[in-house]
């Protein structure tokens, strides 16, 4: 069976190698001035340099016809904070939904859950002309807090979704047992249920935090460049002279980061639940 | 004044009613054991008597006060399930100091009477463990101290051997009554082996389709069941039910089983001519190889089942009766098809009446 | 129709160090009806497949008849199966997943119907014929599963785990009748059970195994009465046969109680199988609790006792009893009600003839009774 595995191994690191390609040449090319991008054949020997970043940082673009402000950390301070904002807005509107949703078996209940899930097919641009008119006249237009709210369209059905699952896993014994030991329901509901359900928030959360990092439509619109996160930022690079491929592959290699970290962090909570192995009671 | 005392309890789901004018007097410290079928409502009565379902109509009180408005944290009542129910993030002794910790009991004290009643069920040695790492059987008793540690008025086990091997299953069945006795606790006891409610209850009730049809001793429901379905419960294999229709003969009773024509003694007056079911258990079919005035029939099966042997036997039109005598006799070592007579030791014969399974 | 053999037969998995299944040796006779018992992960299920074609063989050989069938597909094999999770087929009814191996062997349709009805009437699944399996409960499936197994024409018939999820009070009566039919099919059935109570009721003999490890292949009198090892001692019989750990002291064993105490003596028949293993030498004294005798009467020779009764559970057709007697727990069972009340102090005794005494460290019997044990092979 040898030739068989061979074959397999083969196969496999061709397919790894296709996909993971265009991130290992966005990185090398983070650290290639513009000739080297540009030159062809393309060559993955060059001498590196720090240019691109250091732009980047410093927030200032040189090139050859002139010095250009380039405001690039200021959005990715604004995609933190509205990507944070939102899913920790989410998490507290939707979990404790996700709970009721799973455990109480309410008149309606099912359509209201399938109709905030049906938000996620909407496609944001129907909305978005009604909603710059309306965000203009309450004073939302250009708002943390606009934007924010706006972003629950995205983040929240998917929170509402997933942790509903993961409670619905959750031996309803279990929260009894606690109740019969003499703890009343939000201490059951914070002491059992939701460390019971941590893998579903955290990978709730990681997903959403993803989604609405990676949203454009809704920060190109309404807002303006003093909220507007990575996705609108990096139009910047697209100037009348050139386009500055390196500081875009720099800027994308910060982009990442942020999100990486979260992976990171939340990966632990993600395998916790497959080795606890007694969800279900 | 009963220590638990239930009265004409209801309960439905989606119209199907589940639970119907249950009713159920308890003394302080009396083991019973609620025993019936899958899906006679079992684990629904344990609910609503825990607080986690509302009934639909009736009342609940323990120690004269009522509890069917109370929520279960206030009922005082402990409770091991079937499936343990342990919480997998925290060690065994988190588990069992649980109701501990919600009364604000001094550490000192929780750690005292932890060890205790662990050292009891003989599962100290474990208490750091988490679930994942106990095997059933410590679970299980994880699970047990839980629900006895706060010393509750009443304690709910609801099939609590249902998930655990055969071996210690049995060794429980010695095991819980003296665990419990060191509680004086007030026991409700749930299974659906009949041989584990005959080992452990004083009383056994019945819960056929939602309602106690029988509440009695062992002796009780074994040997005068009030119905043909409560009869069928009890007894492995199950009592042989012959459909009959008794007439007069003969200055006494005559009914025709597998074919034969069987006197009856004549005390059984009260149902000639009535449509009954006849019902006599294995251990009272004596059979024979040897010709004598018993039913002709033809022997099957040998099955052994523990210390005894079960038989199958086939009697005219087809009718199957099942017999059983203690091992170590002639029919240990049969094999195959022979030709048998059955006797019927009639002094333990059961009438019901084949409309509704009532005992004549 | 035909004889199973298996010689030597071991199971290596893949990546795995430990045999599933190690050196496994069993005849089986034309018409003899098998079980393999043990707890679960102790080889039965893997031996079974080995056999059925659904697992390769590591070592030895498998004969069915006088054919080798090592290296033939399950389909060659003439082998009907009766799986544990039923792999029913859903799209078909019940009444067409029980003749599709009639079919296959194109059988006559009259045939067939006839067959079915039969079955299904012996098996109580005569109402469900016309059902689709996804709307039938576990135990109903099960049967189902069961019926297409048995009603073919095999050489082999393989069980596994056959009555698992049937209800409490249909098991003894199908066990009496799935008996009646194998034996008068003359069907050379193997199943595959971790229930003991299943095994001993349906079977002609039992293959015990535990750790891949055959550990004795007898009938059910033959490893209640002379089991080889303290493994089969403490598996087979409910209740459990009572065993104390004991020391060989001359002519008798001292039986010590929970306290290490010496609690009684048994004495030792001249045979001196144990005697000859020496003074303190450590042993297991077993005897099961249906050959306790409890109250007075008849003279029955062995080590006389009088315990304290701590439960008496009557249930229907017997009674066990638990008592204490200087501080050993032993367990007897009589037929019908024995009148022994809570607390009281009833005359005890324990015939020397139904003592089993096994070797402390490694399990092995020594002695059955009045006899020496002896290693038999499977």
């Amino acid at each position: 069976m040898n030739g068989k595995s061979v074959l397999r191994a083969v196969a496999l690191t061709v397919i790894g190698l296709f996909f993971l390609f265009p991130l290992f040449w966005v990185v090398l090319m983070s650290f290639m001035t513009n000739a080297d991008i540009l030159r062809i054949p393309p060559s993955p020997f060059f001498t590196p340099t720090l240019h691109n970043y250091t732009a980047l940082v410093s927030g200032e673009l040189v090139t050859n016809v002139g010095t250009q402000k380039v405001t690039y950390m200021l959005n990715l301070f604004n995609s933190t904070v509205l990507s944070a904002f939102s899913v920790i807005l989410s998490l507290i509107l939707a979990v404790p939904a996700a709970y009721a949703f799973a455990r109480y078996k309410f008149r309606l209940g099912e359509d209201i859950a399938f109709t905030l899930l049906s938000f996620r097919f909407a496609p944001p641009l129907l909305v978005l002309l009604p909603l710059l008119l309306y965000f203009q006249s309450m004073g939302l237009y250009d708002t943390y807090f606009g934007l924010v709210w706006v972003y629950q369209l995205i983040t929240l059905p998917l929170v509402l979704w997933i942790v509903r699952g993961y409670f619905e896993d959750v031996s309803e014994d279990i929260e009894l047992a606690y109740r019969l030991d003499g703890h009343s329901w939000l201490s059951t509901f914070l002491r059992i249920s939701i460390p019971l359900a941590r893998p579903g928030i955290a990978a709730a959360a990681l997903l959403s935090f993803i989604f609405a990092w990676n949203n454009f439509i809704f920060a190109l619109i309404l807002g303006s460049s003093r909220i507007q996160p990575v996705t609108v930022g990096a139009f910047a690079f697209v100037t009348a002279s050139a386009i500055e491929f390196g500081q875009i592959a720099a800027a994308l290699v910060f982009s990442i980061v942020p999100t990486l970290v979260l992976a990171i962090f939340t990966q632990r909570y993600l395998v916790e639940g497959l080795s606890l192995g007694a969800i279900k009671g | 004044m009963p220590f638990l005392e239930i009265t004409g309890l209801k309960k439905s789901f989606r119209n199907h009613e589940i639970i119907r004018d249950l009713s159920l007097d308890m003394e302080r410290g009396e083991f019973l054991v609620v025993f019936g079928p899958s899906g006679c409502g079992k684990t629904v009565l344990l609910r609503l008597i825990a607080g986690m379902l509302r009934p639909d109509a009736g009342d609940i009180s323990i120690d004269g006060q009522s509890v069917t408005e109370v929520n279960p944290e206030y009922r005082d009542v402990g409770m091991a399930f079937q499936n343990y129910a342990l919480y997998p993030h925290m060690t065994a002794f988190d588990n069992i100091a649980s109701p501990l910790r919600s009364r604000h009991v001094k550490e000192a004290e929780i750690k005292a009477r932890v060890n205790e009643t662990a050292r009891m069920l003989r599962i100290d040695h474990v208490l750091d463990h988490l679930p994942k790492a106990l095997s059933q059987g410590q679970k299980q008793r994880t699970a047990l101290a839980r629900s006895l540690v706060g010393r509750p008025s009443v304690v709910l086990l609801d099939d609590p051997l249902r998930n655990v091997d055969a071996k210690i299953r049995y060794e429980m069945r010695f095991e819980l009554p003296r665990v419990l006795r060191g509680f004086e606790s007030t026991v409700i006891y749930v299974t659906q082996d009949y041989k584990e409610a005959m080992a452990l209850g004083d009383r056994v009730a019945v819960l056929v389709d939602g309602a106690f049809r029988q509440i009695g001793s062992p002796l009780d429901v074994y040997d005068v069941p009030s119905t043909m379905r409560i009869a069928r419960l009890f007894g492995d294999p199950p009592i042989n039910l012959v459909p009959v229709h008794p007439v007069t003969a003969n200055a006494g009773i005559e009914i025709n089983v597998a074919g034969a024509t069987v006197r009856l003694p004549p005390d059984g007056a009260d149902f000639a001519g009535r449509e009954c079911m006849f019902g006599i258990r294995s251990e009272n079919v004596a059979v024979s190889l040897e010709a004598n005035d018993g039913i002709p029939v033809t022997l099957d099966a040998i099955t052994p089942l523990n210390n005894r042997v079960v038989m199958l036997l086939r009697g005219a039109e087809g009718t199957e009766l099942f017999a059983s005598c203690p091992q170590g006799g002639p029919m240990d070592r049969l094999r195959g098809q022979y030709q048998a007579w059955a006797k019927l030791d009639l002094a333990h014969a059961h009438f019901f009446d084949r409309g509704d399974g009532v005992r004549i | 129709m035909t004889t199973l053999h298996m010689d030597k037969i071991s199971k290596v998995y893949a990546g795995a160090s430990e045999r599933a299944v190690d050196a496994v040796t069993m005849h089986i006779e034309d018409g003899e009806i098998v079980a393999l018992l043990g707890s679960s992960g102790c080889g039965k299920t893997t031996t079974l497949r080995m056999v059925a074609g659904l697992e390769t063989i590591t070592d030895g050989e498998i004969r069915v008849g006088n054919r080798l069938v090592n290296t033939l597909k399950p389909s060659q094999r003439n082998v009907a199966m009766a799986f544990e999770t039923y792999a029913l087929y859903p799209p078909l009814r019940v009444r067409e997943n029980i003749a599709f191996g009639l079919l296959r062997d194109r059988v006559a349709s009259a045939e067939i119907e006839k067959r079915v009805k039969r079955i299904a009437a012996m098996l109580e699944i005569t109402d469900l014929l016309e059902r689709y399996p996804p709307s039938i409960s576990g135990g109903a499936q099960q049967r189902v599963s069961l019926a297409r197994a048995l009603i073919r024409n095999a050489s082999v018939y393989l069980l596994d785990e056959p009555m698992s999820q049937l209800e409490p009070q249909l098991r003894a009566v199908l066990r009496a009748r799935i008996k009646h039919y194998l034996i008068a099919g003359k069907m050379t059935t193997v199943c595959v059970t971790h229930d003991q109570t299943e095994a001993i009721g349906l079977a002609d003999r039992i293959a015990v195994m535990e750790e891949g490890v055959l550990q004795q292949f007898a009938t059910p009198i033959d490893l209640q009465e002379r089991p080889a090892n303290l493994f089969v001692a403490s598996f087979i019989g409910e209740p459990p046969m009572n065993l104390f750990p004991a020391v060989v002291q001359g002519e008798t064993v001292a039986v010590l109680n929970e306290s290490q105490e010496v609690a009684f003596h048994v004495p030792l028949p001249p045979s001196g199988a144990t005697s000859r293993l020496g003074d303190g030498r450590r042993v297991m004294v077993g005897v099961r609790p249906h050959k306790v005798h409890v109250g007075p009467g008849e003279a029955v020779e062995g080590s006389a006792l009088v315990g304290e009764v701590t439960s008496n559970h009557w249930l229907g057709d017997n009674c066990h009893i638990g008592f204490r007697t200087r501080g050993c727990f032993v367990i007897a069972v009589g037929d019908r009600d024995v009148a022994a009340p809570l607390g009281s102090q009833i005359p005890v005794t324990i015939p020397s003839d139904a003592v089993n005494i096994f070797d402390a460290e490694t399990g092995v019997a020594i002695q059955h009774g009045l006899n020496p044990a002896v290693l038999t092979a499977a």
